[in-house]
């Protein structure tokens, strides 16, 4: 006879492998199931990864989906530290691109200027666009979530109108976009910008704001109960208006770095639903800002993998189904962790359980 | 480890050859660094009240959860009606008859009595109106003679309320056996009189209770046998006709202890008023009026105690005297200074400390470890702080230290707070408010849930500090305690100050009615001529 016990805290360790074990899981079982469907599975594979890290291409490829998701992952992981929700993460970043591309169409200067006055013109447009959600949940207490998403639709059409209408570039016919913004972000390699570098850089500067800063502490702890929290005589209003901007910016960034280093125009449909993703990648990373940048290869590696499973013939719903089952594993296994199987001592068939 | 009696001989009682209802045999329980329970033996008969004693931290909640199946012991067995058992958790434990209140109450706030009743029970019909759900608890109610109202939210009721509600939640299950862990801890003595009646009621039937406690008196007044636990182990299984406080106290500590003396009462020169409350009135969360034209002041080295039943406007009182609780009318002055608004800021910077009455909920975060609580005042400040930069390790050594202050044994500063024990906590608060009260301290029950010698050791602190020039605010219900310590009393009643004495005409039975509410009677006691 077994016994599961709930055990009340578990290690990072566990935590860590608990993650890659379901990761894993969820590919023996998609493997499966592909190799039922007829394909083989190890040729697959290997082509997955050899097109993912095999070639410079697929690397720069596996970049340019790596650092949006980064960015939009940290903006949700960095609310959860105060115990909130940030799901805007899609339309903070449109406003991060359509702030960026205004200075990038519309102001004159040295490129280098240019690429700073769009950084923090992203920042800021990122920050606006959470302003409102951020203040009617510190003075109103309205749900943060609802706020957030709602606006997401918002973004998306005010994008399309831009790029259908007022900066839509005349001479182009074929698709609906602005012009070419000049200004460009240096490359590390190939089509692969330092936005990359930017994306990595910030997680880090982000959490060691909250484990080293008392700015960060007041977030933990009011986070953790807010109740507390104010009787320790932390402003929790204001920490959670300013959580909430930052996160706005952050997912700003993502957009400013998009439009500056991927795309170089504003464009509908730009963002290929970071923000959204953001979200998955947070709660994979456990909210831990410190892990977002792990989850988020792990994001873009199943991103890139679809693509390629597609060119070999697997459909596109066969595609999501991996992506959930292996999503559905993670978020299971952060459950699963907290559980352990024991043997009780030598004993008779209880009456209990 | 049992010197009185041998456990394993279920003697003299009514059914001489039953065995016991529940029986523990050589229960082993190890947290990381620390052996909670160490081969304890316990038996429990039908129809008995067996307290469980015990210093802060000796093990009794940890016993009791490897009883119901929320911890399960490395070592050891149950019995149940001489049968082994294992429950998986606290569900099987019920459905066996074992049912545990807990320290911490386990409701749900927002949701209504009836509600938190029926809760994941296998009886609750499938198709559910809050009309049956609440007519049901009132036949439960009636059956089991608990007084509770079916239709109101957990939120809004007292303590006492709340615990009839778990009481009733567990016996709803057919419990058998009645685990309370402190169940008197936060009950004003009128509610610990009713649960006490509830008791007999319940052993009269043949069913058993499991009682813990740190009152000693009460204790003896309602249990059959009573087994100490000191450190983990079994050290005496008596029962309570043969032992007395003192014997229990000798056994529980390891040594003699002594209530403080109360010091220079009445002699002393009062200094300048630190903090003062000037026509005060507030409302409570509800929105109503929970204090009314509230005139007090607090001076350097004196202690006020408030006497007061529970709920009569404590909590509010406390949290307009740190900032926590904004006043609709009147003013908060500290040293002469008004305050506007509020900000616990503030209060904290003025040097005023402040030991909350509901530990869990708002002085401490319970999922954060033992050093992120520890600093929860002093993170602003050199050494936590350098700059804005918060420096963990310098955390982490303050935590120690006042672990160590409060003899507290915690394995790991970075274990979640939580998992420290009832009273634990309650040490770890109050030493960390009484480091930045260097002007005033304002205790709420500061000694609920300690254990006899942590509320000797927590009383002198209080008159060390009295003795430094700190103003101090006692909030208590143990009227003794007050008396034996307080410079001045005065008794609160639904929010209001209605009486005011100094040590010396301090008399328990006036306040006592003054509590009541009773005014004419404890004036007229006043009148009379006293001998002394
Ligand atoms: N989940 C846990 N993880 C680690 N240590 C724990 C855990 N639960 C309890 N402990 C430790 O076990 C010891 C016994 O705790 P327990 O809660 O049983 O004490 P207690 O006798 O009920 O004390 P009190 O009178 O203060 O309530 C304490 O030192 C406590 O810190
Ligand atoms: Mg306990």
């Amino acid at each position: 006879m077994f016994r599961i016990q709930r055990i009340p805290s578990i290690s990072p360790l566990a935590i860590l492998s608990s993650r890659v074990i379901a990761v894993v899981s969820a590919l023996v079982v998609g493997g499966i199931v592909y190799s039922l469907r007829g394909f083989d599975v190890f040729d697959l594979g290997a082509n997955v990864i050899d097109s993912s890290f095999g070639s410079e291409f697929g690397v720069q490829d596996l970049g340019l989906l790596f650092s949006p998701l980064i960015l939009t992952g940290l903006a949700t992981a960095i609310t959860l530290r105060i115990g909130l929700w940030n799901i805007g993460g899609e339309g903070q970043f449109y406003l991060g691109a359509v702030f960026a591309t205004a200075i990038g169409l519309f102001v004159q200067g040295p490129d280098w200027l240019i690429l700073i006055l769009m950084f923090i013109g992203g920042f800021v447009g990122g920050m606006l666009w959470i302003l409102v959600p951020a203040l009617a949940r510190a003075y109103l207490q309205t749900d943060e979530i609802i706020t957030t998403l709602l606006l997401n639709f918002v973004a998306m059409l005010l994008v399309y109108f831009l790029c259908t209408g007022p900066w839509r570039d005349p001479h182009d016919t074929v698709t609906s976009a602005t012009a070419r913004v000049k200004a460009e972000m240096p490359y590390l390699f190939g089509d692969l910008h330092w936005g990359l570098i930017i994306a990595l850089l910030l997680a880090v500067l982000v959490a060691a704001m909250l484990a080293y800063t008392k700015w960060g502490y007041e977030v933990r702890l009011a986070g953790s109960n807010r109740f507390a929290a104010f009787y320790a005589g932390v402003p929790v209003r204001r920490r959670l208006i300013q959580v909430m901007l930052l996160s706005g910016g952050v997912a700003g960034i993502g957009g400013m770095l998009e439009v500056a280093g991927t795309v170089h125009h504003l464009q509908g449909g730009m963002s290929n639903n970071f923000g959204y993703l953001g979200i998955l990648v947070a709660v994979v990373a456990g909210g831990a800002p410190i892990a977002v940048p792990a989850a988020a290869l792990l994001m873009a590696v199943i991103l890139n993998g679809g693509i390629v499973l597609q060119s070999y013939g697997v459909s596109t719903y066969e595609v999501l189904a991996l992506t959930g089952l292996i999503l559905f594993f993670v978020a299971i296994s952060e459950q699963l962790a907290y559980y352990r199987i024991s043997r009780p001592p030598a004993l008779k068939a209880g009456a209990g359980a | 480890m049992n010197d009185t009696e041998p456990a394993a001989t279920p003697a003299r009682v009514a059914a001489p050859s039953a065995p016991p209802v529940v029986q523990m045999q050589a229960i082993t329980k190890l947290f990381p660094g620390l052996v909670a329970n160490d081969a304890v033996d316990f038996d429990l008969r039908a129809g008995e009240v067996h307290a469980l004693l015990g210093e802060n931290g000796a093990g009794k909640s940890t016993l009791m959860n490897v009883l119901t199946g929320i911890y399960h012991a490395e070592a050891g067995q149950i019995m149940m009606n001489g049968q082994p058992v294992r429950f998986g958790s606290p569900e099987s434990a019920i459905a066996a008859g074992i049912g545990m209140v807990h320290q911490h109450f386990k409701l749900v706030r927002a949701f209504t009595v009836a509600e938190n009743i029926h809760l994941g029970w296998h009886e609750t019909p499938k198709l559910v109106s809050p009309a049956l759900l609440e007519s049901r608890t009132a036949e439960l109610a009636e059956r089991f003679n608990l007084a509770v109202r079916p239709s109101a939210r957990v939120e809004d009721l007292s303590a006492g309320e709340q615990q009839r509600v778990e009481i009733l939640r567990v016996l709803a299950r057919g419990a058998r056996v009645l685990i309370l862990d402190e169940p008197t801890a936060v009950l004003t003595p009128r509610e610990a009189g009713e649960l006490f009646k509830a008791l007999r009621g319940f052993t009269a039937r043949g069913y058993s209770v499991i009682f813990i406690s740190h009152k000693l008196d009460e204790v003896m007044e309602i249990s059959d046998r009573i087994t100490v636990l000191r450190a983990g182990r079994n050290v005496a299984t008596l029962p309570a006709a043969s032992t007395n406080a003192v014997e229990l106290a000798t056994l529980m500590v390891g040594r003699e202890l002594h209530p403080p003396q109360a010091t220079g009462v009445g002699e002393r020169k009062l200094g300048n008023i630190v903090l003062q409350l000037a026509g005060v009135a507030a409302l409570d969360d509800r929105g109503l009026k929970a204090l009314t034209d509230v005139d007090l002041a607090l001076h350097e080295g004196e202690i006020v105690g408030v006497a007061g039943v529970a709920g009569n406007g404590q909590r509010e009182l406390t949290e307009v005297l740190t900032g926590i609780r904004d006043v609709i009318e009147g003013q908060v002055r500290i040293g002469g200074h008004v305050m506007s608004g509020a900000d616990p800021l503030a209060f904290l910077d003025a040097g005023i400390g402040h030991i909350p009455e509901d530990r869990l909920r708002s002085g401490l975060a319970p999922a954060m470890p033992v050093a992120t609580n520890a600093v929860l005042r002093e993170y602003r400040a050199a050494p936590i702080a350098r700059g804005p930069f918060y420096l963990p390790a310098a955390a982490m050594a303050l935590a120690r230290r006042i672990v160590a202050d409060s003899a507290v044994l915690v394995p790991s500063m970075r274990m979640p707070v939580r998992n420290l024990s009832g009273g634990n906590q309650q040490r770890l608060v109050a030493r960390r408010e009484m480091r930045v009260a260097t002007r005033a301290l304002v205790a709420a029950y500061p000694t609920r849930g300690l254990d006899v010698g942590a509320i000797e050791t927590m009383l002198r602190y209080i008159v060390e500090m009295r003795d430094r020039g700190v103003a101090v605010l006692l909030i208590s219900e143990e009227l003794e305690d007050l008396i034996g310590i307080a410079d001045r009393i005065v008794v609160l009643f639904k929010g209001r100050i209605i009486g005011g004495f100094t040590a010396a005409e301090a008399d328990p039975e006036r306040i006592g009615l003054l509590m009541g509410g009773r005014v004419a009677e404890a004036d007229a006691l006043a009148t009379q001529p006293t001998v002394s």
